[in-house]
């Protein structure tokens, strides 16, 4: 039996009716029995139809025209859409075993009359799914992020699935080919946000990435993947009280820091310092780290275009503090009055630490002889 | 005539008086018109009367009240014998606002200090906000410049002021004393050091005041009013400003919380707390005990007074 059934179609049909089964049945009877009837009707099918011919008819029906390399159509708006696909499209992706129809589903003739509906990823990528697809609910995550808001208001500029994570040449996310790989992702958003990867690409950030550093973030790596919500939103990663615990995730981290010669000292006197305090106390108006640094067009302080080079201090704190001057910039920023980096402070804050420490002291010492006394003369009385 | 005399002339003979004045004065006048001008002086004499009635029982039951409470509290703490007033009224408002400030300021600046702490954000939350907090901290601090303003125009314009400041300043005895204080508790001396109106101890806390105040609301005026700072200064006397406003604030926190309530509240003598900062007045037994050359200093005066008065 099995010698006799090619291994193209096979696997194909019975992982399709198998599916079907999936989906209807809810209970062990119900799959035992849609397995038999999948059975019955994979029998009949080798009776009545060949499958090899079938199957390679299919493949050749639809490249038949999409085989064309100058098979394009022309747009109400004039813009050329090339629908030019081959056998060899899906060639190296995941969905490699896969045919035309198992995601064009809704092509029933050939050739179709319409254009076929945009393919829904979930039809396999949902929880518990048979097929083996990753199940994962990040698709949950993406109806309620901004993206899938717009989508579901008819937004037709919005970004779906495939907008991303490409359409016939998906490769996984760890493939450093992967449209969504670090190395690649801000120039897949940046097709649709192309001032803000103009800016990226010019930033520390993005000549990081662009050098090949892992560690580097790129636009999923401080706004998300899937739950990606606008700056303004409180559930956002980059709202204004959000944005200083972002950037401590990397910044923070010694063991990261070190390799690039990056202090960490900025994350922890930043949330010491008042704008710090009052940013982790719910104020949305206080300095964060985008304030001064920037968000997309972050700099080295060095570089003369930074928002923090000593030249542009001014104009930086100015947004908040009116009037600003290059006073502003006279003194080391991310003060830490513990290090001796920071001079004065640092022996400013000595004083006041032995002041407190012998003042308290004595008092306590005090206290203490005073209460010695009182319970000495009190049992010396008895 | 003297005023037991006047209490106890009758109402017959008030009225024959005025009744002879008034003949005496109406006597060229016609009838209808002296009958006239009688009733009138009568009404006013009576209302005038009446007024002079209510005053002094008003200040009579006062003084009564006065009187009936200090025989119950002599009743009640009879060793404390009798009461003596050290602290005016001036000087009991301006420690008022002073602690008052100084709660409001400690309360809505630790959790800026200490963020993490596990009280820090409900008590941020009291207040309704970051905003809120800062705004009451301003108060505090606006409160506190305006104790100083006023402590400072005390000392100089008022005769308590002048006399507690001179005796505030810091002599050799007081060196002495603590020596021969700690040798006291020690049980190497048999006697407790006689002070006067301000031991040591006073004297510490009073100056200490006086440091922590200049620190705080020097550097704090620089941070109320960074921008305008900056504009002036570079940014790191702002970071000394900010340096020194937090460190000099835990300072002054652990010195107020630990030093002050102990010797003033918490010490077994007064435990658990005194109320001399409500109405400012001390017992006998107390002054005594704590400032025996000032309780002197009383007798000696109270002495030379009454032969003064006895010369008279």
């Amino acid at each position: 039996m099995s010698t006799a059934v090619p291994s193209v179609a096979a696997p194909c049909i019975h992982t399709r009716l198998h599916r079907l089964a999936t989906n209807l049945g809810e209970k062990c009877g119900f799959k035992s029995l849609f397995a038999v009837i999948a059975a019955a009707i994979l029998g009949i099918g080798l009776l009545s139809f060949p499958p090899p011919a079938e199957a390679r008819i299919s493949l050749e029906k639809c490249t038949l025209c999409h085989g064309k390399s100058e098979f394009r159509k022309v747009l109400v708006d004039g813009k050329i859409r090339d629908i030019f696909v081959t056998a060899d499209s899906l060639k190296g992706s995941v969905h490699e075993k896969k045919t035309c129809v198992d995601c064009h589903f809704d092509v029933s003739e050939i050739p179709h009359r319409v254009r076929p509906r945009r393919v829904t990823c979930t039809h396999c990528h949902y929880k518990g799914n048979a097929e083996g697809a990753p199940q994962w609910d990040g698709y949950l995550a993406y109806f309620d992020s901004v993206h899938g808001k717009a989508i579901a208001q008819g937004n037709v500029k919005a970004p779906m699935c495939q907008d991303c994570h490409g359409s016939h040449a998906i490769v996984k996310t760890k493939n450093d080919k992967s449209a969504v790989a670090q190395q690649h992702v801000a120039e897949t958003c940046g097709r649709c946000h192309i001032e803000i990867y103009a800016k990226y690409r010019t930033s520390i950030h993005g000549v990081a990435v662009s050098k090949g550093i892992k560690e580097a973030p790129s636009c999923t790596g401080c706004h998300g993947e899937h739950t990606i919500y606008g700056p303004k939103d409180p559930k956002s990663t980059v709202y204004a009280t959000h944005v200083a615990d972002q950037c401590s995730k990397c910044h923070a981290s010694v063991s990261i820091m070190s390799k690039f010669g990056i202090e960490t000292e900025q994350v922890h006197t930043y949330k010491e310092s008042f704008h710090g305090v009052a940013n982790q106390f719910g104020s949305r108006t206080v300095a964060n780290c985008s304030s001064c640094h920037g968000t997309h067009d972050i700099r080295p302080a060095a570089d003369p275009l930074s928002s923090v080079n000593p030249q542009n201090v001014p104009k930086t704190c100015g947004k908040c503090h009116p009037g600003a001057n290059p006073n502003f910039a006279v003194g080391k920023m991310h003060i830490d009055a513990k290090k001796k980096e920071a001079g004065i402070v640092y022996y400013v804050a000595s004083f006041f630490k032995y002041l407190t420490i012998g003042t308290m002291l004595a008092l306590i010492a005090h206290i203490a002889l005073d209460m010695y006394g009182r319970s000495k003369r009190l049992r010396g009385g008895k | 005539m003297s005023v037991d005399e006047k209490k106890t002339i009758p109402q017959q003979e008030i009225d024959r008086e005025v009744e002879e004045a008034i003949s005496t004065e109406t006597a060229g006048l016609d009838p209808e018109k002296a009958t006239e001008i009688r009733e009138k002086i009568r009404k006013r004499v009576r209302e005038e009367m009446e007024r002079e009635m209510r005053l002094r029982t008003a200040a009579e039951r006062r003084d009564e009240e006065r009187r009936r409470r200090e025989e119950r509290r002599k009743e009640k703490h009879h060793e404390e014998g009798e009461m003596f007033q050290r602290f005016n009224r001036n000087f009991r408002f301006q420690h008022m606002v002073m602690f008052t400030s100084v709660i409001l300021l400690i309360i809505t600046g630790m959790p800026i200090k200490f963020p993490n702490f596990i009280l820090s954000r409900l008590v941020i939350n009291l207040w309704g906000g970051i905003n809120n907090s800062t705004l009451v901290h301003r108060i505090g601090a606006g409160m506190l410049i305006y104790f100083m303003v006023h402590h400072l125009f005390y000392t100089i314009l008022s005769r308590d002021g002048r006399r507690d400041f001179l005796l505030l300043i810091p002599m050799p005895k007081d060196l002495k004393d603590a020596v021969q204080n700690v040798r006291f508790f020690l049980g190497k001396e048999g006697e407790k050091p006689k002070f006067g109106r301000f031991s040591y101890i006073e004297k510490f806390d009073y100056w200490a005041v006086y440091w922590g105040c200049i620190i705080m609301i020097g550097s704090g005026a620089l941070l109320w009013g960074e921008s305008i700072a900056l504009k002036y200064m570079p940014k790191f006397v702002l970071d000394i400003a900010h340096e020194a406003h937090s460190d000099e604030a835990m300072l002054a926190t652990l010195a107020i919380v630990i030093w002050h309530f102990y010797n003033v509240h918490f010490n077994p003598e007064r435990f658990p707390g005194t109320l001399m900062w409500w109405h400012g007045q001390i017992s006998e037994h107390e002054i005594k005990e704590e400032h025996p050359l000032e309780y002197d200093e009383i007798m000696a005066k109270r002495k030379q007074q009454a032969a003064a008065e006895g010369t008279n």
